[in-house]
């Protein structure tokens, strides 16, 4: 087991509340976990559910209304104007749903613009650079703008830029919900593949059971609470047998015999 | 309820919106300066004494408005299309919610109207005291301290501004509706996302070879048309002149199509060197080139034309400077003895310091039994100024003096009178000299003309030798400004009257008391004495009137070339920041992953101030560029004005004034982007 000092990630008792007086909306009402350095950790749960408000207050999108956010030892909810920016892109890679690539920069821009924000120059890069344009197949795409690409290679893109930096976490919101079932697929495995090799962190908000199955252990949020977690056996399970699984929950969570009145 | 709806609304886009609602307020002021002009003190003084030429101008009025309402419904109409872009996403909300198109239209009108209601409000007062500043202005700089200032408002032109105004903005918003209507709901909402998917064509390599042609062909064409320009612009021909203004005009819209590829170039070769976020300011310019390159293209050459037209009224007003050169107060046009009877009133005699004749005659016999030899010839100075070196300016001078016809004698002692009154240093002429006389004296050829009289060059009258003294003289001779002699000689008395008879002088200077003047300053004086002397059956002409006149064509042609400066500075300005506005607007997801990767708002907001300066400055070097081409060939069409110290410093202000409204502009657009970029700091 990896020792408590060694968490990348603590969220500890964190309740987001919208509106004031009778608009009230409590989002997320205390929640509490943790994310060891490595894993692939998938958030699921129904719409309105709270997963996104939550990974946006991970992504320092918004403030928690109480509680606290530690990275690496660091609470990050706390952080303001420069703080954050030193922390965004750089220790905090993001993967947008609608890829957020910036139009009017050619795809090598977009995916070394992270390093140029915080003062990185590229040359010191270029390995990291040329390793992540083979490993997401986009070295053909390099002087090409966004428009001129699928929606799988503009992920692609996104998913290279996100991991430019080496950041302590990646941040993946919905990342295969604007792909087709084929391109959701081999993004899914390029990014598994990369955690595995390199160990490195990611965090993904998902509904979709596929993509889920890619992860190393699941949250299952409802109502602002977490309700359920499932752990991927690492050796002895199959993708296939813990998607089953995945499924399962799945289906309690939308009604399950409990909500049925 | 729904009148409650649009107020909201409207105060909403007030308060939102600052430079869309100073683009309104600019477009009022705009129509009230120039419909007011009529009220101006200047104007209203020159009524009084040329009101035949103030009222054509004033003819003139109507035309300059309807000039006016041509670009200021371009401000408009950008003004509001940038604020109804902003908002489409929420018509397309209101279109969703289950309103009708016609409702859509009512509300959008009925704000449309508040918005003018509100503009007028605030822009009528602005404007009535803009204008007053400018009439305490133009009061000052007319030097007199006399146009007696009073504080004045057009009812007309407030009512015709009014109008005028609401005529423009509903004429916008018309079109602008209409566009609205036809759109779906779905486009409204989404009309952020569809312009970011369409920004870059997909063709990117063709695209910047194409234009990395046409740049190359626009900057041949606009040295075409300078090279044109400082070659043929001289002898003017309308030909030539529609040609320059074609391949100039062509030239820069095709220079701005093509500069994209060239920032394009840029960011590639700087792309492996940069840090921070310049590669993205970069590209943010080169795509609002790509996408504006023709409004840039209007906007520059707006700017250009509003630096011609500065230009053009600052030399005006600098080289009509009739107050430095007042010799005569009063000419009379009539026989000695009723002159004489009028000048000795009881009346008019505490006012008169000097009385004088003005003895002028043209050299040529009345009479065909003339026994006088009346031979004149330049022979001498004809001989000195063709070994002159070869120049334009000797050209003219011999092309004047080979020229049939002879010259007016002034006799000398009422040249001396003249200048006695004056206060000035009087001619004393050697034997057989006499000494030339020129109205004016401004331009190379008399530049030319006074370092020949140098060498005291010869003429002959009646065969007889005679040397030209060593000055060129050009005081006033009469009161009447518009009596100009070209060449005329002062000859010594006993010349003057071997030919003509003293009796004849019909013109009769007289000047006021220098304390008197002093006392009242000149033009209270002076409409004293006029009053005197219109009570009088005598036919005069004063210094006022005939510099009134003048003052009348100085005011005239500054004041409107000001005005349509401004105008054209003010529309290209705004063209141009709306414009940028309106590109960060529907690019802002961009900002936004900004923030995400990390980039602090601060820097941000650097980026996009030094795009919005990259931007101005853009349009405004190829102005500059062209503009200097301009001003140049308009200074060799004008009179040289003196360059001395303040003629400088009024020339600095201009430039000054130039630079402030940019300046101004630059910092409204850049206040209006940070305040946008603000809003990602934002998070709750």
């Amino acid at each position: 087991m990896v020792n408590a000092s060694n968490k990348l990630l603590e969220v500890k008792e964190v309740h987001k509340v919208f509106g004031k007086g009778q608009s009230e909306t409590k989002a997320l009402k205390g929640v509490t976990f943790d994310v060891l350095p490595g894993e692939f950790l998938g958030i699921m749960g129904a719409s309105g559910s709270g997963k996104t408000t939550l990974l946006n207050v991970i992504a320092t999108m918004l403030k928690p209304t109480s509680g606290q956010i530690l990275l690496e030892g660091q609470n990050i909810s706390s952080f303001k104007g420069g703080q954050l920016a030193a922390y965004r892109g750089n220790h905090i890679g993001y993967l947008f749903q609608q890829f957020e690539l910036i139009d009017n920069l050619t795809v090598k821009e977009n995916i070394v613009l992270p390093l140029a924000i915080h003062g990185i120059h590229v040359s010191a890069q270029e390995q990291q650079l040329s390793e992540l344009v083979n490993r997401f197949d986009i070295e053909e795409l390099l002087n090409k703008f966004p428009s001129q690409l699928s929606g799988g290679q503009k992920q692609r893109v996104a998913a290279a830029r996100a991991l430019i930096s080496n950041p302590s976490i990646v941040l993946a919101d919905e990342p295969t919900g604007a792909l087709d079932t084929k391109n959701a697929k081999v993004l899914m495995e390029k990014l598994s593949e990369h955690n595995q090799l390199h160990r490195s962190t990611i965090l993904t908000v998902t509904h979709d059971a596929n993509a889920a199955s890619y992860c190393s252990r699941i949250l299952f949020i409802q109502d602002g609470v977490i309700f359920h977690e499932l752990r991927r056996n690492v050796l002895g399970e199959s993708q296939e047998a813990f998607y089953e699984r995945i499924v399962m929950v799945m289906a309690q969570l939308a009604g399950g015999s409990s909500n049925v009145l | 309820m729904f009148f409650d709806f649009v107020k909201r609304n409207s105060r909403q886009t007030r308060k939102e919106n600052g430079v869309y609602f100073a683009s309104l307020i600019v477009s009022i002021m705009a129509f009230y300066v120039i419909l007011s002009l009529g009220e101006q003190d200047v104007m209203r003084y020159l009524k009084t004494i040329e009101s035949d030429a103030v009222d054509r101008l004033l003819l003139l009025i109507p035309v300059l408005y309807g000039v006016s309402l041509v670009f200021v419904f371009f401000l408009v109409y950008f003004a509001n299309r940038y604020q109804m872009q902003q908002r489409s996403h929420e018509f397309g909300m209101y279109l969703m919610m289950g309103m009708k198109q016609s409702k859509l239209f009512l509300m959008t009108m009925g704000e449309a109207i508040l918005n003018s209601i509100m503009s007028l409000c605030i822009g009528l007062p602005i404007a009535l005291f803009i204008t007053e500043l400018i009439n305490l202005t133009t009061s000052r700089l007319v030097g007199m301290g006399i146009v007696g200032h009073a504080f004045r408002i057009s009812w007309v032109g407030i009512l015709l501004t009014i109008c005028g105004f609401f005529l423009v903005q509903l004429l916008a918003m018309l079109i602008l509706s209409f566009k609205l209507s036809r759109k779906e709901p779905n486009e409204l909402l989404h009309e952020d996302k569809d312009k970011s998917q369409s920004t870059m064509t997909p063709k990117w390599g063709v695209v910047s070879l194409l234009s990395g042609a046409t740049l190359l062909l626009g900057t041949i064409f606009l040295c075409i048309a300078y090279g044109m320009a400082i070659l043929y612009l001289r002898n003017f021909d309308y030909s030539i002149f529609a040609l320059i203004l074609l391949i100039g005009i062509m030239g820069t819209f095709i220079m701005f199509r093509g500069l994209g590829s060239l920032i394009g170039f840029y960011v590639m070769k700087k792309g492996k060197s940069t840090t921070g976020i310049s590669m993205f300011t970069a590209r943010q310019l080169q795509e609002n080139v790509l996408h504006q390159w023709s409004s840039l293209a209007i906007s520059s050459l707006l700017i250009l034309m509003a630096m011609v037209c500065f230009a053009f009224g600052t030399f005006t007003a600098l080289t009509n400077d009739a107050v430095s050169t007042r010799t005569v107060d009063y000419t009379f046009n009539d026989e000695k003895a009723e002159i004489q009877a009028v000048v000795q009133s009881e009346e008019l005699a505490p006012y008169i310091e000097q009385f004088y004749g003005m003895a002028l005659h043209n050299f040529y016999a009345s009479e065909d039994e003339s026994t006088l030899n009346f031979h004149f010839a330049w022979s001498g100075l004809m001989e000195e100024i063709s070994s002159a070196t070869d120049s334009e300016a000797k050209n003219i001078l011999i092309n004047n003096f080979s020229q049939k016809g002879n010259p007016y004698f002034i006799s000398l002692s009422s040249y001396n009178d003249m200048l006695q009154a004056a206060g000035k240093e009087q001619i004393v002429l050697a034997d057989n000299e006499v000494a030339m006389y020129s109205s004016e004296v401004t331009g190379a050829p008399y530049d030319v003309l006074k370092d020949l009289l140098q060498k005291e060059p010869t003429i002959e009258i009646a065969d007889k030798e005679y040397t030209l003294a060593s000055n060129l003289y050009s005081d006033n001779i009469v009161a009447d400004r518009a009596i100009t002699l070209m060449y005329a000689l002062i000859v010594p008395d006993t010349l003057f009257t071997q030919y003509f008879d003293v009796v004849d002088t019909w013109l009769w200077n007289m000047t006021l008391k220098s304390d008197f003047v002093k006392e009242k300053g000149l033009m209270q004086a002076m409409l004293e004495v006029d009053q005197v002397l219109n009570t009088m059956d005598v036919q005069f002409e004063s210094y006022l009137a005939s510099m009134g006149r003048q003052l009348f064509y100085t005011v005239a042609a500054t004041y409107t070339t000001f005005y349509l400066g401004v105008m054209f500075l003010l529309i290209a300005n705004t063209v141009l920041g709306l414009n940028f506005l309106m590109q960060q607007r529907s690019t802002r997801s961009r900002y936004e992953t900004l923030v995400m990767l990390g980039a602090n708002v601060h820097s941000i907001c650097l980026s996009a101030r030094k795009q919005i300066w990259l931007y101005f400055i853009l349009a405004i070097t190829v102005a500059l560029i062209s503009g200097s081409f301009g001003i140049w060939s308009l200074l060799t069409a004008l009179p040289a004005a003196e360059f001395n110290v303040r003629n400088i410093s009024v020339i600095g202000l201009v430039v000054l004034l130039f630079i402030i409204i940019e300046v101004i502009y630059i910092r409204m657009i850049q206040r209006k982007s940070d305040a946008e970029i603000q809003k990602l700091n934002d998070i709750d």
